[in-house]
């Protein structure tokens, strides 16, 4: 060899063997195959798994990651039991079906099939660069240092948004001084038309007691009256500083414990690549650091009651979701999901305990009821008093806009009927989806409840429903609630392989083009650097599949517009042009995005309804339903059939779900 | 800048055909090697690299600048506006053009496209202009020519004995928090020039000295304040070029090496010889008119020195011992501005002692360095060299330290010896260069970027090169090192909240300027009532950065120098070069 032996130090060893021993169950392979009918493998495909399929797999009972979990069923072209992303990174799944589906179709014994299994992947490479540094920090023995450092590295790129100032900033300012000065009577009073306080008490809290630190700091920063304007460099640090001590109090802490409850099985690695992947968000981290704003508190407050969710500690997520809303009422959004969520989950426990919980949860239940009281709390919040949108924002009703003139045809107290009927419209689904799931899978009285209700996998869906259903049809949205949609959907993400569907949509929604005003060379950093963390490239998506095709459009079209905008100036007629024009871009992608999330729940009714009804089996029936989706079902199905018939778990599996 | 293979030394070299195949399983397994048009064929985790430090750069584009990001818009405009003849006599701004004339050239180059983007960037007279377009594309042209020092990079690890650790050490200096600091947040072009530099190097390890004395002179002519490695570069190409082993003198490595270097000066200085200017430009270059110590103290030896004064004085005011006092030195060590600096009770610095105390330490290397001039010892000579100019050179700016940072760097997986000297120096180094970065906002980021920088640097090195100490004297020292490094989390924590604790005490007793609030220091300037306690209090937290660090690296180049003396092991894969 050359002189690397030679060395005082023992050479970097190559890597030995890129590829590992991996097997693969016969029924997922057989599950591939397109061609096979349902009608043949009805039965056949429910004992098999119990005699062909050695290799170790997650039992449903026991930590299995809930992530995967949803992101697994729904995108039935799925990879190798157990961790996709872990084992199979490597597999581009264009190249594994045109590897695979024409020896299964031409060989359809199991033996074939297994060969052609068994081929080893060619070679270990890893597209996202998140994943590659951790492994390197893995194998460096700077593994200790993941979490900080990641947290290091967020924060100092917080740090860096640091010049442009805009009137959130005066506004947050503000609420500390009033908060402070004031009775409390008279916060919500006071001089209304400089910056009022119009946030949820929380939020005046929370002000409250910032300013009563700044104050000792440095009491001209918070002056009564005498403070308006103040930006000197101390008290931008300062207030800047609130954010971050906030973020790390509330949001960060959420973070880590989501990719420890959801995605508890995984790897470490994997998580701390799921919380790379969160923390470095670039949406949220421009809006609240570059504008300068506490979505991260209201977000991480409703992240933290995912969590307890997923804990199983309902009363607690209850009351994290409360005061999510008490300090923004932006968290409304997620209202009708986390409602239906625990309403559900009482229909879903029996009548006897459903009754105690409705009593339980009933001081904390969200400003959500089926339809009379959806009004009320909408119009105390929203202001009504202006226009239908503001500015160009990307959703239903600045996009259709263009053609149709709403105001001049409406008056503006229909439009907040209309309004508000449509979004309660959009999300209607995601509430129905679970009160049939949770009625579906109702547990009979006296039987032993699973470790998680069958409905909890459907919830970051629910709440992307309902979120973009409020983003894109309420009254008066602001551009910047776009956070709420963006959160669940890079929560699911996170946890998805990079081929999959769900990294498409979620990577595609989190890469849309928003107004960047001043801050576009910070916006462009982030955004590459996130793209370049997740190893994100449209062409790894599934070939030809929709999503992929969308992408390749969108951003075509994204590029279009960037070029025509160095290049041409605005007609004056149109001083707005390029803002509309972005709005009709990314409004479809909202709306489909909206579309794709209603479409995933619906599936997981048939897949969990159907398999989990009071243990009648119905497998024609969701093999059929979700071939609708021309794409072959994934054999996990089997594995958690009903109570009644949920095989004995292997050594292995047990193990497993004992780490 | 072709690396030619020219190799004119018997260098135990590996072939670069091997070496391209190896795998390089750093981050990242063997990806298949595909032709590319693009020399330099980076690995993903060199492109990841890239990515990241480009967009932490990208971020710090609205971040401050300090007053050279108008100095080197001036001498766009300067370069742009005025024909050769004025450059070195144009006063128009205070920002004269003091670097020599290659830097000038490439001013000119950046003031091309300036000019398209905005004429007004290169107009002379547009004193402090700055609106986000200048900023951007000035920012932008730092990132942009600190490529040189990533292209040198990448072939330091390419041709390397042991890549990986070689990749570690490479992006490591890439990353280098001296070059954010300096050149991203304060605005320089140092990692364009040390760029070049690494080049030179390069081409020594590869066996080029020709190349690497034209580099070096090169770069000389870029900024004089290179000179501090001369001598090393002198005696090396001296020893190993132009005199064979047996002691002849090889007359045609010599005439080749000295026409060489006389071509690029002559290139770089020709047009001020013809035109005559030579003493207006060297008046420019060398202004011998500043004081012993910068604006604060560069964390040499005179530091200490300074310090030891300070301390004498108050003991002799106190006291009241029998000892001469210079009077103009109680006021002027105090404040440490620009300016001679006079000392009230140690006797007077001359620059000359400061030459010979610099050139007699460098020359005690540079005999070493004639007797084995192998790359390693080169290597460890050109930084002692640096290190020594550093110390003990009359007015030394604190980025200098750079200068011994960067070569330290490349020896840092040879031993144990060294990586704990590349360490003490590096944190010491790079703590200093902190107080160019005042600001609230940048303090963040560069405090916590610099601690990001010794946890990657420091961990995955230190198990390649760990060695059990094997004496009691080797625990003493190793412990007190230790105890050394925990001391700069406190000091930092000192320096932020020192100017808080400051500023309410002021306010609680509202002092009478005449009053001396002198309880916490040591500085009590009496005959100064207007600038009273506080200004001198206000410079505490630099004095004591200054003097911390300039133990650590007084520490750290007594270290070098012994084990540069004592190496006869020849043990580190440099060592094979």
């Amino acid at each position: 060899m050359d002189p690397d032996e030679l060395s005082a130090l023992p050479p970097e060893a190559p890597r030995k063997s890129p590829h590992r021993v991996r097997t693969i169950s016969v029924n997922s392979i057989r599950s591939l195959q397109p061609g096979s009918l349902p009608a043949q493998r009805s039965y056949l495909d429910y004992e098999r798994p119990e005699i062909l399929a050695p290799t170790p797999r997650q039992a449903l009972a026991g930590g299995r990651h809930l992530l995967e979990n949803s992101s697994q069923w729904l995108n039935t072209r799925s990879h190798s039991p157990g961790s996709s992303r872990q084992l199979s990174p490597t597999l581009s799944p264009g190249r594994r079906f045109s590897t695979l589906s024409p020896q299964a179709l031409k060989f359809p014994t199991n033996l074939s099939s297994l060969q052609a299994a068994e081929a080893p992947p060619e070679r270990d490479v890893e597209h996202a660069m998140a994943r590659r540094w951790i492994r390197w920090m893995h194998k460096r023995g700077v593994k200790a240092w993941v979490v900080p450092s990641a947290l290091l590295a967020a924060t100092c790129d917080a740090g860096q948004g640091t010049p442009p100032m805009f009137g959130d900033y005066e506004a947050q300012r503000h609420w500390m001084e009033l908060t402070i000065h004031l009775p409390i009577r008279r916060w919500y009073t006071y001089d209304l038309q400089y910056w009022g306080l119009d946030y949820p008490p929380l939020t005046a809290y929370v002000s409250w007691l910032c300013g009563i630190v700044g104050h000792r700091l440095e009491p001209s920063w918070v002056a009564l009256g005498s403070s308006r304007g103040i930006e000197t460099e101390a008290s931008k640090v300062f207030m800047r500083s609130t954010v971050v001590l906030l973020d790390a109090l509330v949001y960060i802490p959420a973070l880590i414990m989501f990719t420890r409850v959801w995605q508890a099985t995984r790897s470490k690695r994997t998580q701390n690549l799921a919380l790379v992947t969160l923390l470095f968000q670039p949406a949220l981290l421009i809006v609240d650091f570059g504008h300068f704003q506490y979505n991260s508190v209201m977000l991480g407050f409703a992240l933290l009651a995912i969590n307890f969710f997923a804990l199983e500690q309902d009363v607690a997520g209850a009351v994290c979701f409360v005061l999510s809303l008490g300090f923004k009422q932006m968290a409304l959004y997620y209202a009708p999901a986390i409602g239906g969520y625990l309403v559900a989950k009482c229909i879903y426990l029996g009548t006897p305990t459903s009754l105690s919980f409705l009593l339980l949860f009933l001081p904390f239940l969200p400003p959500f009821a089926p339809t009379s009281a959806i009004l009320d709390p909408i119009s105390r919040i929203f202001p009504f008093a202006r226009g239908l949108f503001e500015d160009k924002v990307a959703n239903f009703w600045c996009a259709s806009n263009v053609v149709f003139k709403w105001k001049n045809w409406a008056s503006s107290a229909f439009l907040v009927k209309l309004s508000a009927g449509i979004t309660a419209l959009g999300f209607l689904p995601t509430v129905l989806v679970f009160m049939r799931i949770a009625w579906q899978t109702q547990l009979t009285p006296g039987a032993k409840p699973p470790p998680h209700p069958p409905i909890l996998p459907l919830l970051p869906y629910a709440l992307l429903t309902s979120s973009m259903s409020f983003f894109l049809f309420s009254f008066q949205v602001h551009e910047k609630t776009i956070l709420l949609p963006l959160l669940p959907i890079t929560l699911l993400l996170s946890g998805a392989p990079l081929d999959s569907t769900v990294f498409g949509w979620g990577a595609l929604a989190n890469n849309m083009l928003r107004s960047r005003d001043g801050l576009g060379v910070q916006y462009i950093a982030l955004t590459v650097l996130w793209n370049r963390l997740l190893g994100y490239n449209p062409l790894r998506l599934p070939s030809r599949s929709f999503i992929q095709l969308l992408s390749f459009a969108v951003y075509a079209a994204a590029l279009s517009l960037h070029l025509l905008e160095l290049l041409i100036q605005a007609p004056a007629r149109y001083p707005d042009l390029f803002a509309v024009l972005n709005v009709l871009i990314s409004t479809p992608v909202f709306v489909l995005l909206w579309l794709w999330s209603i479409k995933c729940g619906v599936q997981m009714t048939w897949a969990v309804g159907g398999l989990g009804s009071g243990g009648v089996p119905r497998p024609h029936r969701t093999a059929s339903m979700v071939g609708v989706d021309e794409k072959p079902v994934d054999s996990r199905r089997s594995s958690i059939v009903g109570p009644g018939r949920r095989r004995v778990p292997f050594e292995s599996e047990q193990e497993a779900s004992a780490e | 800048m072709e690396p030619t293979d020219t190799t004119n030394k018997p260098v135990k070299r590996v072939p670069s055909g091997s070496l391209k195949s190896a795998p390089s399983s750093d981050f990242q397994s063997p990806m298949p090697r595909r032709k590319s048009w693009f020399r330099w064929e980076l690995e993903t985790s060199e492109y990841d690299l890239l990515f990241l430090s480009t967009s932490i750069k990208l971020l710090l584009f609205p971040s401050y600048r300090s007053t050279d990001f108008e100095v080197h818009r001036n001498w766009m405009a300067i370069t742009h506006s005025l024909p050769m003849s004025q450059w070195y006599y144009d006063t128009t701004s205070e920002w004269t053009l003091d670097y020599p004339p290659f830097f000038a050239y490439f001013e000119k180059l950046l003031s091309i496209p300036a000019y398209f983007i905005d004429p007004k960037m290169v107009d002379l007279n547009n004193l402090d202009y700055a609106p986000w377009t200048v900023v951007a594309y000035q920012r932008s042209t730092v990132i942009l020519s600190e490529l040189v020092l990533g292209a040198a990079l990448l072939r330091f690890i390419r041709g390397s004995v042991d890549p990986s650790t070689q990749r570690i050490i490479s992006a490591s200096l890439f990353l280098h928090p001296g070059f954010l600091i300096v050149d991203h947040i304060h605005f320089q072009y140092n990692g364009f020039m040390f760029g070049i530099m690494l080049w030179s190097i390069l081409m020594a390890r590869n066996g080029n000295k020709l190349a690497s004395g034209i580099l070096f002179a090169v770069l000389l002519n870029f900024k004089h304040i290179y000179m501090y490695l001369a001598p090393a570069y002198f005696v090396y190409l001296l020893r190993s070029f132009c005199i064979s082993p047996s002691g002849k003198l090889e007359i045609k490595n010599f005439l080749s090496l000295a026409n060489a270097v006389i071509a690029v000066f002559i290139v770089s200085f020709g047009p001020w010889i013809v035109m005559g200017q030579i003493p207006q430009v060297l008046s420019r270059l060398f202004p011998f008119t500043r004081g012993l110590n910068h604006a604060y103290w560069a964390s040499n030896f005179w530091a200490l020195v300074t310090a030891a004064d300070r301390v004498l004085l108050r003991y002799v005011s106190r006291t009241g011992a029998d000892v001469a006092i210079n009077i103009s030195g109680v006021a002027s060590t105090s404040r440490g501005l620009v300016g001679d600096t006079v000392f009230a009770v140690l006797p007077t610095i001359k620059p000359i002692h400061t030459f010979i105390l610099t050139v007699g330490l460098q020359s005690i290397a540079l005999v070493k360095l004639w007797f084995t001039p192998t790359y390693k010892s080169f290597l460890t000579s050109l930084t002692l060299c640096g290190y020594a100019s550093y110390l003990f050179g009359w007015h030394v700016h604190e980025k200098a330290i750079l200068l011994v940072l960067v070569p330290l760097s490349l020896l840092a997986a040879e031993r144990h010896a060294y990586f704990r000297t590349f360490i003490i120096a590096s944190v010491a180094g790079i703590f200093s260069l902190f107080p160019l970065i005042f600001t609230p906002g940048e303090s963040i980021v560069k405090v916590l970027y610099s601690v990001l920088w010794v946890v990657f640097v420091y961990v995955p090195l230190t198990r390649r090169v760990y060695e059990f100490p094997i004496s009691l004297s080797f625990v003493i020292i190793d412990t007190l090192e230790k105890i050394y490094l925990a001391g700069f989390p406190l000091l930092q924590l000192f320096v932020t909240l020192f100017p808080m604790l400051v500023a309410r005490r002021q306010q609680s007793a509202a002092a009478p300027a005449d009053t001396c609030v002198s309880t916490a220091d040591f500085t009590c300037p009496e005959p100064d009532p207007h600038a009273g306690g506080v200004a001198a209090m206000e410079f505490l937290p630099l004095m004591l950065t200054s003097v911390y660090c300039a133990i650590g690296l007084l520490w750290g180049f007594c270290r070098l120098m012994f084990v540069y003396l004592n190496e006869t092991t020849y043990q580190g894969p440099l060592s094979r070069i």
